[in-house]
């Protein structure tokens, strides 16, 4: 069998499809882009330029559009779509890169502890219905507990007591904690120094020094009057003590006396904290355990030392 | 500087959202600005050019005082504005005839500019063919090596690869490939050549040696082959121009910089081989994630076996065997057992 033939044919079609060129064409699929790097050829420039222009296009486009044929194809209703790598040419963006969403406190916390997110799911099975409803938002799952017509009251509960509202009661605190959270947040992500930054030019500095200055000089019980005085310190204007009134209503002297009372009677603050120094410990070991807690931090102590004693 | 907007409505927010800054950006939205005087030629050249930049296009069609090269303050103001980093200004003036600036924008800041001067032009009109539908990816050609050496020229690839074909796709559809932008190069004067073999920066003041720039848009047919790739064939489709080079800014190195910075890559990017290679690891056709695991060779001596009284270690008769070797010990022998001693004991 002579084949030569059909070669032959093979090799004319291919040849009608592929370019030949000194320096290899630089194709970047990605951005749809040739570039042919050949000299200009002067002659056939200054005799036809049109023609020139059209022809050196086309061996251009040929190149492409056989790097883009040959490219892998996924089928779609307009016809194949080639499947583009990422472009080779480096073009300036437009805009920045996008800064990563600073971590939540629930997410900081989470990575400490090793915690997998779980999604919930945004739609939950209602039995009645016998469909697919909303977790919450309109007609959401969570308002069932207020809108169902009969609730059970528990056996302690008041004669006023509304069980819708405090249904409606919760999921609002809850709505409310959460918002204040996201506030927190937002708060901390801006940086401590947002609410407190020093202002920025030299007179409001100025201001506010001597603002805070005012403030401390009049801080003691006799209003700084007997407090050491600079060279050159103006004396404070406009400070006045104040005094309660000699002559009170018998009611109103009799609560002030118990409110001191109540004070004294009271635990103090810096034992209830633990202990009488001033370090407060349970905030210590959730700073030091990074927020793992007591037993994780024993447990890496002892760890340590138990297999040294092994060895 | 406009006012940070606070949205107060959902809708707002999302409009407002769509602006901000994206991994894959959308495709840059050009805004065609006419300066105090255009004349007949670069009012058709921005009209036409519209129309191949179409939908990402808005037209400002009052005249405006603006001279980028001197203040870049109101193109700043109309980028954030108008939500677009690409700029093309028309100016015709006694000194620099039926001119247009190409501004590149990064951060609502003027990255590049690059000035050319229209010396001949022929509308789409002229061409009685058929036109590609707006909004279709065009191919883009270049020739001329100068567009691999010359800074200018350079430049000038990257603003209008840019300009038509920015957008990042992964994509595309091949029945939809309908026109070509072919951008080429006169015959390289002597003097660039020369220079550029010798001294890589050529002189940015002397214009006047570069080469013309042609610009042509052609139309492509896609013609039966035989084969899996079909032959190329180009009918002009308009419009076609030929440009001189005129005065350009480069782009401030610090501000380049950051605007040539790449996300990092998905993990899933990395596992198909794209960027940094992660070795004996590969996904198969049925996307499986398929790794290879070398394993060292075993070190069996610190094998730990069933404990049983009988096999425990003497400790005396070892302890007394060492000092009677290690006190005759003198030749290599002796060295020999005391290593092996040693070793026993290291592992006892």
């Amino acid at each position: 069998m002579d084949v030569s033939g059909i070669l032959a044919e093979h090799a004319a079609k291919q040849k009608a499809v592929t370019v030949e060129k000194d320096i290899p064409l630089e194709v970047d699929t990605g951005l749809l882009t040739v570039t042919d790097l050949n000299p200009v050829d002067t002659e056939s420039y200054n005799e036809d330029l049109e023609g020139y222009l059209k022809a050196t296009a086309r061996d251009g486009v040929q190149a492409l559009v056989s790097a883009l044929f040959s490219l892998p194809t996924t089928s779609s209703a307009d016809g194949p779509l080639a499947q583009l790598p990422p472009p080779s040419t480096q073009l300036p963006r437009a805009k920045p890169l996008p800064k990563p969403k600073p971590p939540t406190k629930w997410e900081q916390f989470a990575k400490a502890k090793g915690i997998q997110n779980k999604r919930k799911e945004k739609k939950v099975w209602d039995e009645e219905k016998q469909e697919w409803v909303d977790r919450w938002g309109w007609k959401g799952a969570n308002k069932n507990e207020e809108k169902q017509w009969l609730t059970e009251v528990p056996a302690n509960a008041d004669a006023d007591f509304d069980p819708s509202k405090a249904a409606r009661d919760a999921r609002k605190t809850k709505i409310a904690k959460n918002e204040k959270q996201h506030q927190q947040n937002l708060a901390r992500t801006q940086g401590p120094s947002a609410a407190a930054a020093p202002p920025a030019n030299n007179a409001d500095r100025k201001k506010q020094i001597d603002r805070t200055l005012a403030t401390t000089r009049t801080s003691t019980a006799s209003m700084g009057k007997f407090d050491k005085t600079l060279e050159g310190e103006k004396k404070p204007r406009g400070v006045k003590r104040k005094f309660d009134p000699a002559e009170v209503s018998a009611s109103a002297e009799k609560s002030h006396n118990l409110a001191i009372l109540q004070k004294l009677d009271r635990e103090p603050a810096s034992k209830k904290a633990g202990g009488d120094n001033v370090l407060n410990v349970r905030k210590a070991i959730r700073s030091i355990s990074k927020g793992k807690g007591s037993a994780a931090l024993a447990r890496e102590g002892g760890g340590g030392k138990a297999k040294k004693g092994r060895r | 500087m406009l006012r940070t907007i606070k949205p107060k409505n959902a809708r707002s927010k999302r409009a407002l959202q769509a602006r901000e800054p994206k991994e894959v950006e959308d495709p840059r939205t050009a805004i065609f600005v006419k300066g105090t005087h255009t004349g007949e030629k670069v009012n058709a050249v921005i009209k036409e050019m519209m129309a191949l930049k179409r939908p990402n296009a808005i037209s400002f069609s009052k005249k405006n005082t603006v001279r980028p090269f001197e203040d870049a303050s109101s193109l700043e103001f109309w980028a954030q504005k108008n939500d677009a980093s690409l700029f093309v200004i028309g100016q015709s003036t006694k000194k620099r005839p039926d001119g247009l600036v190409f501004v590149r924008m990064y951060d609502n800041r003027v990255l590049d500019m690059c000035e050319v001067g229209v010396e001949k032009w022929v509308s789409m009109i002229e061409y009685k063919t058929q036109k590609s539908t707006p909004g279709h990816k065009p191919l883009m050609h270049f020739a001329s090596e100068l567009f691999d050496t010359h800074p200018r020229f350079i430049q000038l690839k990257s603003l209008l690869m840019d300009f038509f074909n920015g957008e990042v796709i992964d994509s595309i559809c091949l029945a939809g490939l309908e026109h070509v932008i072919s951008v080429s190069l006169g015959p390289t004067p002597a003097s660039l050549s020369a220079a550029s073999a010798s001294t890589p920066a050529a002189e940015p003041s002397s214009t006047a040696d570069l080469p013309p720039v042609h610009v042509r848009v052609y139309g492509v047919k896609l013609l039966a082959s035989g084969t899996r790739v079909p032959r190329v064939e180009l009918t002009e489709m308009g419009p076609s121009m030929d440009l001189v080079l005129r005065r350009h800014a480069d782009p401030d190195p610090e501000l380049l910089k950051q605007a040539l910075r790449r996300p990092k890559l998905k993990k899933q990017d990395v596992e198909k081989g794209l960027g940094r290679k992660r070795k004996n690891m590969e996904v198969d056709e049925m996307g499986d994630l398929r790794g290879r695991i070398h394993v060292a060779r075993q070190d069996l001596s610190r094998l730990q076996t069933r404990k049983m009284k009988g096999l425990k270690a003497g400790r005396e008769m070892f302890d007394d065997d060492g000092d009677g070797v290690s006190g005759s010990g003198s030749g290599s022998e002796g060295e020999e057992e005391d290593a092996q001693l040693r070793k026993r004991r290291k592992t006892s």
